[in-house]
This record gives structure tokens, sequence and C-alpha cells, in this order.
């Protein structure tokens, strides 16, 4: 029995690192999927924010990006590239709350009402949406994602990094021994 | 061994406290790199093997792909309220000047149901073409109406282009509102050779009809399945 308090400390930290690294991996896997599955209502939801001119360029985003997704989701869940995962997801997620968050505010100017009402389908995969809730579960997911990126999250990974030096020169172990499977 | 364990528990903090510290974050941006090339082929990859994947160098919407009228919410973006034009009032009138643009023409909820109600619809000589998908189309339609989703529009013209081409007058609709779906379908089928001024684009669609409580038809064309819409 180790009753060290900083180790308690750890071992929650530990569990609650992998729960956010599923959660987000089974986040992205289902949000992915919905948009793979009707590709044609992603593709008419990525046109509403009037992003790109061109055809192929929106049919890209239209039809790579919720395979993208699934392969995030995928590599969180299984627990390889961990922090390179992260950083794609940062990538996306931010950029993508903006423009939910400038589109709302459109809405909001338009429509005459509290912020907090206004609901709409952001074509995250999720259908319709109050927005407040929508910004407060991306704010989490950067947040989760952060995390993730300082290291933490590493008990059950297949692979938590694909560069084999990383080992050697060694972020700190935030999560205790490297448990990799 | 113990011997060998400590000295390297000894030296990560030492090489954290290196110049080498950069080396971590290079990693990780190689990693981040890595997953990004690898997910963007395969992501292409599943689209291309998908069934439902999107064709890349098709135009979706040949209607134009900036939006017709500002979203589902029917508001105006702060762009086009910072713009010097005066703003249409309504979805319905932004539409219509998009239809005209394009020498399409267009209807009401009233012409829609003279036209449903004309003699020669029965007879070929009127016909009405449904733009939503296979499901919505199968929840309910204009009764008699064809299917043809301009999204997958190849599945369509066998049936179709018959019908279209029999006809003087086509009404096309989807879901009414900023739906252009509608007009997408009627330039699809005027580039295969059917003539614009055959078609009238129904911009009220398939809530408005049900509105006025006219009827629709489960199931398949011609399926004789009517539910009544009469509140």
């Amino acid at each position: 029995m180790n009753d060290n308090p900083s180790s308690w400390k750890r071992t929650a930290a530990d569990i609650f690192a992998v729960l956010a690294r599923w959660l987000l991996g089974a986040v992205f896997l289902y949000m992915g999927l919905n948009k793979a599955l009707h590709p044609v209502e992603f593709l008419k939801m990525v046109r509403q924010y009037d992003l790109v001119q061109s055809s192929l360029l929106l049919n890209s985003i239209g039809g790579a990006l919720p395979w993208f997704e699934i392969f995030c989701g995928l590599l969180l869940l299984a627990g390889v590239a961990v922090r390179g995962t992260a950083v794609m997801l940062i990538v996306m997620l931010v950029p993508f709350t903006l423009l939910v968050f400038h589109r709302a505010l459109a809405i909001q100017s338009a429509q005459a009402i509290p912020f907090c009402a206004v609901k709409f389908d952001c074509g995250c995969g999720t259908g319709e949406v109050f927005i407040c809730r929508k910004l407060l579960e991306n704010f989490l997911f950067i947040l989760f994602s952060v995390w993730l990126l300082a290291g933490y999250g590493r008990k059950l990974c297949v692979r938590y990094s694909l560069m084999s030096c990383a080992a050697k020169t060694g972020l700190p172990e935030k999560g205790g021994s490297n448990s990799s499977i | 061994m113990a011997h060998a364990d400590r000295s390297i528990r000894v030296k990560q903090p030492l090489e954290i406290m290196t110049p080498d510290r950069r080396q971590p974050v290079r990693n990780v941006l190689l990693e981040a790199l890595l997953v990004a090339a690898t997910g963007i082929v395969l992501a292409f990859g599943a689209n291309l093997v998908s069934p439902r994947g999107l064709a890349l160098t098709r135009n979706y919407f040949p209607a134009g792909i900036s939006r017709p009228v500002p979203a589902a919410t029917s508001v105006s973006s702060p762009h086009d309220m910072a713009s010097t034009n005066p703003p249409a009032s309504s979805p319905a009138q932004l539409l219509a000047v998009r239809l005209k643009e394009q020498g399409l023409q267009s209807v009401d909820g009233q012409q829609a149901a003279q036209l449903f109600h004309d003699p020669r619809f029965k007879q070929g000589s009127i016909a009405f073409i449904d733009a939503r998908d296979e499901q919505h189309y199968g929840e309910g339609h204009i009764p008699g109406a064809c299917e043809f989703d301009p999204y997958y529009p190849e599945k369509y013209f066998a049936t179709v282009l018959p019908v279209c081409q029999a006809a003087e007058q086509i009404v096309v609709y989807c879901n009414g509102g900023d739906c252009d779906d509608s007009a997408s379908a009627a330039i699809l089928l005027r580039d295969v050779g059917i003539a614009t001024r055959k078609f009238f684009i129904y911009t009220g669609g398939i809530p408005e009809w049900i509105t006025n409580g006219l009827p629709v038809e489960i199931g398949g064309r011609n399926s004789g399945n009517l539910r009544s819409t009469n509140k």
C-alpha cells in the first residue's frame, strides 16, 4: 500500500487522463462517422460557412474531413501517437470553434435573441445544438487535448509515441511509467 | 542492473535542463505531421472507396457555391449587413432573385396547387419533380412527383428524363425556405437538354404544400398511398 498523497494524486490524474483520451477518441469517432455516413448533409453544412468558393476544395473538406476525424478518434482510443494526435485535434477544434462562434454572433444579431438562445446545426455531427453548450463542449475538448499534449494519458497505450527517440530525450513521466501494452 | 537503473533516473532531469529540451517539442510536431499526412491519405482513400463518398471534381451546387440566402435560420451575416445593397426581406425573395439570375421561373403555393389540379398533370404535360433525398421523398411527396436527388443525379436520369421530355411545364421543389436543391435539379436537367423555359421552381416547397393542407403520397411514385394534410 502506498499512502503517499502525491502518488494518489498521480494515480487519479492518470485515470482521468486516460478517460479524457477515450472520451475525446469516442467523440471524434462518433462525430466523424455521423458525417461520413451522410456526406452530402455535411457538405451542405460546410457550404453554409462560405469558407471556399472552389468546388474541389469544398468537396475535399466534405469528403475527407469526416474520415480524418475518425482516424484521429481511433488513434486516441488505441493510444497511438497521442501527443501528435492531440496537436491535430487542437488544430481542428480551435478554428471550428471560432467559425461556429462567428456564425452564432451573426444569428444572434439578426434575430435579436440572447446569445445562449441561438440554436443551429453547426455541421459538427450532432445535429442542432444550443451555441453555449457547443462552445463549452469545444472548450473542454480543447482543454483535454492540451492536457494530452502536456504528456498525460500515457497509460493503456498501444504506442504512445511514434518517435523512438522521444523516450530517450524524456519528457517527465507524468503518468508514472510508460505503460504501453 | 540496479546501478544502471539509477543512472537513468538521475539522467532524466539533467537532460530536461539541457539545450536539447527542444527535442521533445520537435518530436511532437513531427509526430503531428506524420499523423496529418497519414490521416489525409487515408481520409481521401476512404472517401474514394466509400459508396457514399463525394466525387471531388463534381460541382454539387450548380446554382452557386455561395449560399443563395443565409443559412437555415434565415438570418443575415455581418457581411450581408455591411453591404451597401438594400437587404431583401425574406429568404424567398432572395431565392427568387437568384433563380432569375439562373434564368429560372418560380411559382408560389397557389400556382403550384393550380398546376397540380390541372387535368394536363394527369396527361403528363405537367410534371412535378421532388429534389429531396430518398428518405424524405419516401416519407411524403406531392402525389405523382418524380424523385430526383441532385446530389446523385445519375441514379435518376433514366426515369426522370422521359417524364421531363414529355412535359411542357415542370414544377421542381425541395424543402422551401433557403433550400436551393430544386434550382440545382433544374440546372442539372437543363444541362442534359431539357429546355429552361419548362422549369418552374416551387419556392415554398413541401413545407408550404403541407401547410396549405394539400395531399402527400407516401412511398414510391404513384403508390396510391395518399395522406391528407388537412388540419
